[in-house]
């Protein structure tokens, strides 16, 4: 039910941005080469389809990689920065000072270091993930859960893996949507790098259409882009149900 | 055992007012005691004063041969991945089996130790949360409100067994219930706010016990002296 309202969501918003594109072609009388026809686009599609679609493809594998890396850094980080010692205030400190700028500017030093390839795709795409990610495990991981913690606490039964349960437990709702929402900043991430540092998956085929001024490949990428990640998204909320149902009883 | 307060005062941070101010009273022996009070007069700034969890007081308080102090209440939650039963086998420490299976009795909670927390009424919870602290070791052990939501005869029969099969530990009961306290509890604690002189008036329950009935005339005694004690 999720993925397939996550993909009807996308096709209503893709077909509202196509139609004022259309809107401004037509309206304003501009050639195919500056906004190309409908049949145009299509055509496009059709040929480039298979390609794009393997690049997509590309481009989300890197970013599920680094959307995995950022979360288990996330909670180990979020997981130490709960408690309210220097290290935990420290981390907290730093993580909503560092979150505030923004990541995607440092790309560029990563490719100065590190060059083009895998590992900066990699590496931009975590980097562009983890903060946020980490802004919410800390905010969960810090907030006492103190209706059922009191008891474990008095008694001396508290230990740190249960406090972690019982914050994860009580906030399992917010902790499946950032994870889910963070698989929009893992792609845009993966994108950001591909656009600088790549040589293969969707970001670097746009770069191509944009050198070629190809609008037609852009809308085509943009399509696969966002019907690939839609489906990515209601897999980590469904699955985010499923875990829940299996855990809550309900 | 006895349980002393000495010229206890307590003002929260940024506050100009005292909630306490030279408050003292004496609980001289173990038994099913009670705090009582209008709301906001302070019961539950006492009881956490009492076990440690809140720090900014001035005065004394003495409490010899008591180590173990709990404080319990009525929106405390179980955890809800597991039944409860499966929470109350994890909390029961080494050879309280019987006495939780004889608590699971007395308490009315056989059909419940399937469900999770959240599956349970309001009651039922307030008899788990109360259940597992009374597995546990204690010297005090304050219920705030403990037995809210709770039916009258099934409250009457738990606090009838409490005081039967721990006779020698300290009991706060924080309840708004006139009759309940004045017929349970020997001795009534009862708070009138930092305002009035005396602060507190200790004054005598009916102790009412399974193998003792409790005297009508009595007890009207003890719930007018209580009222008068309050207003």
């Amino acid at each position: 039910m999720l993925l397939h309202r996550r993909i009807y969501q996308f096709l209503i918003i893709y077909a509202i941005g196509l139609a004022c594109l259309l809107l401004i072609k037509y309206g304003l009388g501009l050639s195919d080469y500056v906004i190309p026809g409908p049949i145009d686009i299509w055509h496009t599609g059709t040929e480039e389809f298979g390609r794009y679609f393997f690049d997509v493809l590309n481009t989300l594998a890197v970013a599920v990689a680094g959307q995995v890396i950022s979360i288990f850094i996330a909670l180990l980080v979020g997981i130490a920065g709960r408690q309210a010692t220097w290290v935990g205030s420290f981390i907290k400190v730093a993580a909503y000072n560092v979150q505030a700028y923004p990541i995607v500017a440092i790309a560029p030093i990563i490719f100065i270091l590190l060059g083009d390839g895998l590992l900066t795709r990699l590496l931009i795409a975590a980097m562009i993930c983890y903060f946020p990610v980490l802004l919410s495990v800390i905010g969960i991981m810090a907030e006492p859960v103190v209706d059922i913690e009191h008891f474990y606490r008095v008694t001396g039964r508290m230990r740190w893996q249960l406090e972690v349960k019982i914050r994860a437990f009580e906030n399992l709702n917010k902790l499946t949507t950032v994870i889910a929402g963070s698989a929009t900043l893992a792609m845009a991430g993966t994108i950001v790098a591909e656009f600088i540092a790549a040589n293969a998956g969707i970001g670097y085929s746009i770069r191509v259409a944009l050198y070629q001024s190809n609008l037609a490949k852009i809308l085509v990428a943009l399509f696969l882009i966002g019907i690939t990640l839609s489906v990515y998204q209601g897999v980590l909320e469904l699955s985010g149900v499923i875990i829940r149902r299996a855990w809550t009883g309900k | 055992m006895s349980l002393q307060i000495q010229n206890l005062a307590l003002k929260y941070p940024g506050s100009s007012n005292f909630v306490f101010q030279d408050l003292s009273f004496e609980l001289k022996e173990p038994g099913f005691n009670s705090l009582f009070g209008p709301s906001g007069v302070g019961k539950t700034s006492l009881a956490k004063i009492l076990t440690g969890d809140m720090p900014h007081f001035s005065g004394r308080i003495g409490h010899e041969g008591m180590t173990t102090f709990f404080y319990s209440y009525n929106t405390e939650r179980l955890p809800g991945w597991s039944g409860v039963g499966k929470h109350l086998e994890k909390i029961t420490p080494a050879g309280r089996l019987e006495r939780r299976e004889e608590l699971i009795s007395i308490f009315g909670l056989e059909d419940c130790l399937r469900q999770r927390f959240s599956q349970l009424s309001l009651g039922q919870q307030n008899r788990v949360n109360l259940l597992r602290y009374l597995l546990q070791d204690f010297d005090l052990l304050i219920m705030d409100e403990s037995l809210a939501n709770v039916d009258e005869l099934t409250r009457e029969k738990i606090i009838l067994r409490i005081k039967t099969l721990y006779p020698q530990r300290h009991f706060l009961y924080i309840s708004h219930n006139v009759v309940e306290v004045s017929k349970f509890c020997r001795e009534i604690v009862v708070l009138r706010g930092a305002e009035r002189h005396p602060q507190s008036i200790v004054i005598r329950g009916q102790d009412a016990r399974i193998d003792r009935e409790i005297d009508r005339g009595r007890l009207d005694q003890t719930m007018l002296e209580i009222v008068n004690a309050s207003s």
